[in-house]
């Protein structure tokens, strides 16, 4: 058995300075309990505030102090990401309150690569969650967590030298030792060692079973079963933010945490998340009267991810064109789409694998700020008429942007068209609509690309007319080419029967205009339909 | 290019430059003074970022073939840069640009990569896009601008386009830093700050591609960042004329003429240069002043039949 415990000192204070805006953060902090102080940052410990103090003497030294109340729900919070953190590295994980998390490694060492990689790792996964750790390793996970509490570094490989330290280490590590301090202080004892070498009956007698028990177990002397955490089915945490957020840019400050403990828990899963919702709850008060009490942001990403960065940047962008509609208080990210796939390879070298995740997620992004819709395609729809042969539909996350769609290309679909066509006015001549001859007989159904132009007007534009040729700009139009017939759309509503020219403009650049056939079917005179890039 | 590299290269380019030695030649060489070697004379050797006054600029990489020889001639590393942006400077859309780009676009797509256009000033007609040689399915539209206007040759719009500026260009520069994006394509907001310019062109060195924007012709008299300037002029039917405005290099007076892939069929482009010539005569254009003077509101005398099929 090899035990490694995490004792995070400041636990309370950092996961409340989680909740500061990032500009209060360097501030005198104290965090209160029952009137006194129980927690202060440097920058408050420097003025002179310590613990126990009362408010109001605290205020006296430092008047900018800026307390906040303890809160066990926010700790337990903040010790459960931590542990979510170590399930990444072992199935065995306890928590020792009231903030330690011990895991055990032994059956973990191989994979990771030994003890040290392992610890190195960690701490890596840890980083992200922004809190001081001391860590301990020992054979028995009493004393690990009771070394941990000590100090930080403390590595025990056998029972003797846990013993040995356990023997050094002071007394208030010990959790039932807590309402005895002063009387041991008066007995004159210090140190673990000096505890245990007194009389068992006695010490049992005057302070209870539990001082003896913890101090067994820690020496390995008695069992000691725990309750290892099991990670939840679906991730859901919430921060409660210390000022109301007028700005989306002081929410995403507090985002950042519950993001962090999103990609622990993924990691601790081997999953990825592929939609997530971050809902703002909104402070009552100030609320309009029409305003809803909570909002919720959804963010869906083409390739799931677990990529702290890359999620931050999402939400970043999404919430950039985001109003938020009152003051927000609170924060709860929810994740409940999670996608089981292996981790991506890490490659040092550009390879068409990791540039195409780079342009996804890149599109990703500038759909999270542009809105899906302004991330489009081109579609080639197979229509005679200009207006309807083009048009953009918007991209799909998910679709890879270079994979093959079914977008009709071969002229086959057009000719059964209209043959179709054909057959059926062969078979019942319509007698509104007189068979029309085109003008090109020869004419390919499909007209040749190279004849169609780039630019295509989304509206045809009306020209001015000159002694019955168009003009653009003031001046008259070369016609170059045409006529053209476009005939077609009888069998929905946009009939359109014109005939297309190639036109040239002073310049030297063409143009492509058209007339309408009849007055009667889309406006009378010269039409600009497109220009040749 | 670092800056501590030119004072480095200075002495010796003072030393063994041109103007020395033509003050060598004049003069007996004094025999004190070591010879300038000739591979002392090429400032390339001394970095590869450095060159002469009078010749093209090499870029560490090779551009990317534009297609027409004629242009590859002229344009240092051989073709559009990478890393860089290539300022396009046309009076409205459709003047034959993109048969110009077509070929480099459809280079790149045809490596597996993605072509981006970002704002196209129209609607973009897929099946045109397709007779170029470009593959539909590898361009991706960024509309960022809030609406698209009517007429791509109308006039710059007026404030209503100037909201969206800030969107466009920040998803312009995130697809030049990502690296990604095999080739951008992008029409740049009218009356565009320098500085904003400047910072696509740093945005651009992460982009290993062509990086392409099209701005309004008049921008030609402000400063720009990008290394390479290029006017676009139609110069006829079918040929586009190119003007080097800003490269590495020495300057192009005259502008180049391409012959741009035929529109037109050739009985139709025969009889669109006869056309031309025959406006042009009785108006008298002087030599010299070419298609801007035919571009004064004269009345051209038709000729009698209105259409003719000729195609």
């Amino acid at each position: 058995m090899l035990w490694i415990g995490l004792y995070l000192p400041w636990l309370s204070l950092e996961a409340f300075v989680a909740t500061l805006p990032p500009e209060a953060r360097g501030t005198p902090i104290a965090l209160m309990h029952l009137h006194q102080v129980v927690s202060l940052n440097r920058a408050a410990h420097g003025l002179g505030v310590q613990r126990g103090m009362k408010r109001a003497t605290a205020l006296a030294l430092a008047p900018q102090l800026l307390f906040g109340e303890a809160h066990e729900g926010r700790d337990a919070a903040a010790l459960q990401a931590v542990a979510h953190a170590a399930l990444a590295f072992s199935p065995v994980v306890c928590l020792s309150p009231p903030a330690g998390v011990l895991l055990e490694v032994s059956t973990t060492l191989r994979y990771f690569g030994g003890i040290d990689r392992l610890a190195q790792r960690l701490d890596d996964t840890l980083a992200p969650l922004g809190h001081r750790v001391f860590r301990a390793r020992a054979p028995t996970a009493q004393g690990a967590a009771l070394l941990s509490r000590w100090r930080d570094g403390v590595q025990c490989p056998d029972l003797a030298t846990l013993q040995a330290a356990l023997d050094d280490a002071p007394l208030p590590v010990l959790a039932a030792a807590q309402p005895h301090l002063e009387t041991f202080q008066g007995m004159g004892l210090r140190h673990l060692g000096e505890l245990r070498r007194l009389p068992r009956a006695g010490l049992a007698r005057r302070f209870g079973e539990g001082l003896l028990d913890e101090l067994d177990s820690a020496s390995g002397d008695r069992p000691d079963p725990r309750e290892s955490v099991v990670l939840p089915p679906a991730f859901d945490s919430e921060v409660e933010l210390f000022a109301r957020a007028d700005t989306t840019d002081q929410l995403l400050h507090g985002a950042e945490v519950l993001l962090a403990r999103l990609v622990v828990w993924l990691s601790a899963r081997h999953a990825f998340v592929r939609r997530f919702q971050l809902v703002l709850r909104h402070e009552g008060r100030l609320r309009r009267a029409e305003g809803p009490s909570v909002t919720p942001v959804d963010v869906a990403l083409a390739e799931p991810s677990r990529d702290a960065g890359h999620l931050q940047s999402l939400l970043r962008e999404r919430l950039a064109a985001f109003v938020l509609p009152a003051p927000t208080l609170e924060l709860a990210l929810h994740a409940h789409d999670i996608a089981q796939q292996p981790p991506p390879n890490t490659e040092l070298f550009p390879t068409p694998r990791n540039e195409r995740e780079g342009l996804v997620r890149l599109i990703e992004r500038l759909q999270a700020r542009l809105g899906p819709a302004r991330v489009q395609r081109l579609v080639r729809v197979p229509d005679h008429r200009p207006d309807r042969c083009a048009h953009t539909v918007p991209y799909e996350p998910g679709a890879a942007p270079r994979a093959p769609e079914p977008v009709v290309t071969s002229r086959r679909p057009v000719r059964r068209q209209a043959r179709g066509a054909a057959e059926r006015a062969a078979a019942s001549p319509a007698p509104t609509k007189p068979p029309v001859l085109l003008a090109h007989p020869l004419e390919p159904e499909r007209p040749a690309p190279s004849m169609r132009p780039v630019w295509l007007m989304p509206e045809p534009v009306p020209l001015a007319e000159r002694q019955s040729r168009p003009l653009l700009e003031g001046q008259v139009l070369q016609l170059l080419c045409g006529p053209e017939r476009i005939e077609a759309g009888w069998w929905d509503e946009g009939l359109a029967e014109r005939d297309y020219f190639i036109a040239g403009t002073a310049e030297g650049a063409l143009v492509w205009v058209y007339r309408a056939r009849l007055p009667l079917s889309g406006g009378e005179g010269w039409f600009l339909q497109g220009r040749f890039g | 290019m670092p800056p501590a590299i030119v004072p480095l290269a200075e002495p010796s380019r003072t030393a063994a430059g041109p103007v020395s030695r033509t003050g060598g030649d004049e003069s007996p060489t004094p025999p004190l003074l070591p010879t300038p070697r000739a591979d002392r004379l090429d400032p390339e050797r001394l970095h590869p970022a450095l060159w002469r006054g009078h010749q093209l600029g090499r870029h560490a990489e090779q551009g990317c073939a534009t297609g027409y020889e004629a242009l590859d001639a002229q344009l240092p590393g051989g073709g559009w840069p990478r890393r860089a942006l290539s300022e396009l400077l046309l009076a409205h859309p459709g003047i034959g640009e993109i048969r110009l780009l077509a070929p480099a676009l459809a280079a790149v797509q045809r490596a597996g990569r993605l072509v981006m256009l970002f704002d196209p000033p129209a609607v973009l007609s897929g099946w045109a896009l397709a007779g170029m040689g470009l593959d539909v399915e590898q361009l991706l539209l960024i509309q960022a601008a809030s609406q698209v206007p009517v007429d791509p040759g109308a006039a710059p719009p007026g404030p209503s386009r100037q909201v969206g500026v800030q969107a466009r260009l920040w998803a312009l520069e995130q697809a030049l830093k990502s690296g990604h994006v095999g080739a951008v394509l992008a029409w740049l907001p009218p009356r565009l700050a320098p500085d904003r310019v400047r910072r696509l062109q740093l945005a651009a060195q992460a982009h290993d591609g062509p990086a392409f924007v099209l701005r309004e012709a008049s921008a030609q008299s402000s400063p720009s960042a990008s290394p390479l300037r290029l006017g676009l002029r139609a110069a006829g039917v079918d040929q586009l004329a190119v003007n080097v405005l800003k490269r590495r290099g020495p300057p192009l007076l005259q502008p180049l003429h391409l012959r741009l892939p035929a529109m037109l069929s050739p009985v139709a482009a025969r009889r669109a240069r006869s056309a031309g010539e025959s406006e042009a005569r009785p108006v008298d254009v002087p030599v010299g002043q070419g298609a801007d003077a035919l571009a004064e509101p004269v009345a051209p005398r038709l000729p009698s039949a209105t259409f003719v099929n000729l195609a």
